[in-house]
């Protein structure tokens, strides 16, 4: 490779950057803790153990990779568009209510069960998604405030209505429940690796959600009408794409894939199988920063999730005594390689790497935001 | 009439953080920076000044801490979007997925505080009531008198039309020879300064305490009264007011324990801010427009 290709590859590689943040990023951690006076070998050898060292370990990594993974997706599919899901935690919530209520309320053999609920976990999040396209469509309502606005009105109506009303588990025995009533048996994932690790089908779903995607994004007509859009919506509404249409479409699906992450952590066991009282994971914001971090493609994010899922599950272990760290390690790791996602400019400062070529459609992943104030289409 | 007093009193000692919050939101889209960082402002705020209330033991302390630590991470935040060229709301998302770990470590590691709850810190001078409690009389001081100060300082000053003009035209601006960059850095500055002042009341003069969950949504709040507001300072004050209220009539109704607690559910209200926002925006209710170059990166070579 001559000088010049190669500098031309650093700056367009769209993969190269979030692993140099995520690599800097864990240098920096390392540094804070060798300074807090702890090891940090210590601290990745917890890690490692608590998130791959075993059944065990990797059931809880795969149950939290897994709703990453689609969280993740929820905010990357939309964002080949160009439009910004927020919303995700709002969505998962929503996922994750329905598949409690419906896994509770119906009576049907294991596998029609499960996919009721995950059917009614879609919808609901679809909902929410079709919800802010509908309102950038048609009344030019710029997503990222709508689906912000969303979030809340979602967590709200979830937390202080719905799984303490209408879905509130019966205390029967005098043992006090909190949260919805469980699922029934027959609608938890089947296990993967017998009864000792929480390792289930979810994993599988995640692999087909990351499969779906990177397909529909590369190889439909979908994909292509919404990165063109993405790349100008002047230009797609001169070709002929119905802009509105995709704009609806690609937020449902955001929606539901989010949801889909609620619904396959709780019917795998992620939340005891029930939607409990003042639930606070929020899987659903994390899933902005694994799109970030995963460049806002479907392999990347896969990357992401996997990575940080196992971080949150190893994290267990670094409160142990003899690593003696907090358990909110990771999630500093993965604000500190947002952060650096972010400033860009910075980051390949830092490196030293050519700046990307301004203004070069085919090779900027994220597309300039349009103004906040666009007018009703 | 005692019920309306109970209203009010209630309402001056909840909207502060949020309209402190709000007013920064204002400040910052006012200049054409989209402030997503509103929640991570505010707990850095809120955290650093019940760490600096509980060290130095006064409330005053803890309360400029709040407001330099929110004047930083405004300053982070404008770093990110105005000069490292970041996404706006890419920079805004990554300073509240920050703050999340951050001060979650940061609590444990510095105040030692078990189950994410410092000890009760410092509290700002209050006025008692009799029979209505007491009324942070600092915080609801501030909640009223910054936003005519900003309010003036927009319409009146000469910076403020800059201000302004740099969130409507910033060609014109430029061609006017005022650094765009240099003006939006200071007013997302600035914008982390009330935003970070919000965030300290919470712990000086709602709470008593700093929690791990704090600010709990209040910054998305916030960013909603913005929008509601109408972009405008006291327009923001007054959604603000207006959603304090919806929450105080919301624990007023459940407490009461009657008839409408069960008919009306809790989840609702708590909702209804948002969902008012979302009207408005639709046009339904009111219609809200944004500043017109909101959100818009200034690229000096753009056409």
């Amino acid at each position: 490779m001559t000088p010049r290709a190669r500098a031309r590859w650093l700056a367009q590689e769209p993969l190269l950057l979030p692993v140099l943040a995520v690599g800097l990023a864990f240098g920096l951690c390392a540094v804070a803790i060798a300074a807090l006076g702890r090891s940090p070998l210590l601290a990745a050898e917890a890690l490692w153990d608590g998130g791959l060292g075993g059944l065990g370990p990797l059931g809880e990594s795969s149950l939290k990779a897994t709703a990453l993974a689609f969280t993740g997706l929820a905010v990357a599919v939309p964002y080949a568009g160009g439009l910004f899901n927020i919303g995700a935690q709002g969505q998962f919530v929503a996922g994750a209510i329905a598949a409690a209520w419906i896994g509770a309320a119906l009576d049907l053999p294991g596998p029609l069960l499960i996919g009721a609920a995950l059917a009614a976990a879609f919808a609901a999040g679809a909902a929410l998604g079709a919800l802010a396209g509908f309102l950038k469509a048609s009344r030019g309502v710029h997503e990222v405030i709508s689906t912000i606005l969303l979030n809340w009105i979602a967590i709200h109506l979830v937390d202080s209505w719905l799984v303490v009303g209408p879905l509130h588990a019966s205390g029967s025995s005098g043992f006090s429940h909190s949260g919805t009533e469980a699922v029934r048996s027959a609608a938890h994932l089947p296990l993967l690796a017998g009864p000792d690790s929480r390792l289930n089908a979810g994993i599988l779903f995640a692999a087909l959600g990351i499969l779906a995607a990177a397909l529909l994004l590369r190889r439909s007509r979908f994909g292509l009408e919404l990165r063109a859009l993405g790349a100008s919506e002047k230009a797609a509404r001169t070709v002929g794409i119905p802009v509105g249409a995709r704009t609806i479409q690609a937020l449902a699906l955001g929606g539901g894939l989010a949801a889909l992450g609620g619904a396959l952590l709780l019917l795998g066991g992620g939340t005891d199988y029930r939607f409990p009282e003042n639930y606070r994971d929020p899987y659903g914001f994390d899933g902005i920063a694994i799109a970030l971090i995963g460049a806002g493609d479907p392999v990347g994010v896969a990357l992401a999730a996997a990575l940080f899922g196992v971080l949150r599950a190893g994290a267990v272990r670094l409160q142990d005594p003899e690593v003696g760290l907090h358990r909110s390690w990771p999630e500093i790791a993965q604000g500190v390689a947002v952060v650096l996602v972010a400033g860009q400019r910075l980051l390949r400062g830092l490196y030293r790497l050519p700046l990307r070529q301004r203004r070069t459609a085919s090779a900027a992943p994220a597309p300039a935001p349009p103004p906040l104030a666009s007018p009703p289409a | 009439m005692s019920e309306l007093t109970t209203l009010v009193v209630s309402i001056l000692a909840f909207a502060p953080p949020v309209a402190l919050a709000a007013l920064g939101g204002v400040l910052s889209e006012r200049a054409g920076v989209v402030n997503l960082g509103l929640e991570g402002i505010m707990r850095f705020g809120a955290f650093f000044g019940a760490w600096a209330a509980l060290a130095s033991q006064s409330a005053w302390v803890g309360l400029s801490a709040g407001a330099l630590a929110g004047g930083a991470a405004g300053a982070l935040l404008a770093a990110l979007a105005i000069f490292a060229e970041a996404d706006q709301i890419v920079a805004g998302v990554a300073l509240n997925l920050l703050a999340l770990g951050l001060v979650t470590f940061l609590l444990e590691w510095a105040l030692g505080a078990a189950g994410g709850i410092t000890d009760p810190v410092p509290a700002l001078p209050s006025l008692s009531l009799g029979g209505l409690g007491r009324l942070p009389w600092v915080a609801a001081a501030a909640m009223l008198l910054l936003p005519a100060l900003a309010s003036l300082l927009l319409a009146k000053t000469p910076l403020g039309l800059r201000w302004r003009a740099v969130g409507e035209n910033p060609r014109a601006v430029a061609a006017a020879g005022v650094s765009v960059r240099g003006l939006r850095f200071f007013a997302v500055t600035a914008s982390g300064v009330a935003a970070g002042l919000g965030g300290a009341l919470l712990p000086l003069a709602v709470l008593g305490r700093f929690e791990d969950r704090m600010p709990a949504g209040q910054g998305f709040i916030a960013l909603a009264a913005v929008v509601f507001g109408k972009w405008s300072p006291l327009g923001a004050l007054g959604a603000a007011v207006f959603f304090a209220g919806a929450e105080a009539l919301q624990i007023e109704i459940s407490s009461s324990g009657g008839a409408l607690a069960a008919l009306v559910p809790r989840g609702l209200f708590l909702a209804l801010p948002y969902l008012l926002t979302l009207l408005a925006l639709a046009g339904f209710v009111g219609r809200a427009v944004p500043p017109a170059a909101d959100g818009v990166p200034w690229d000096p070579e753009a056409r």
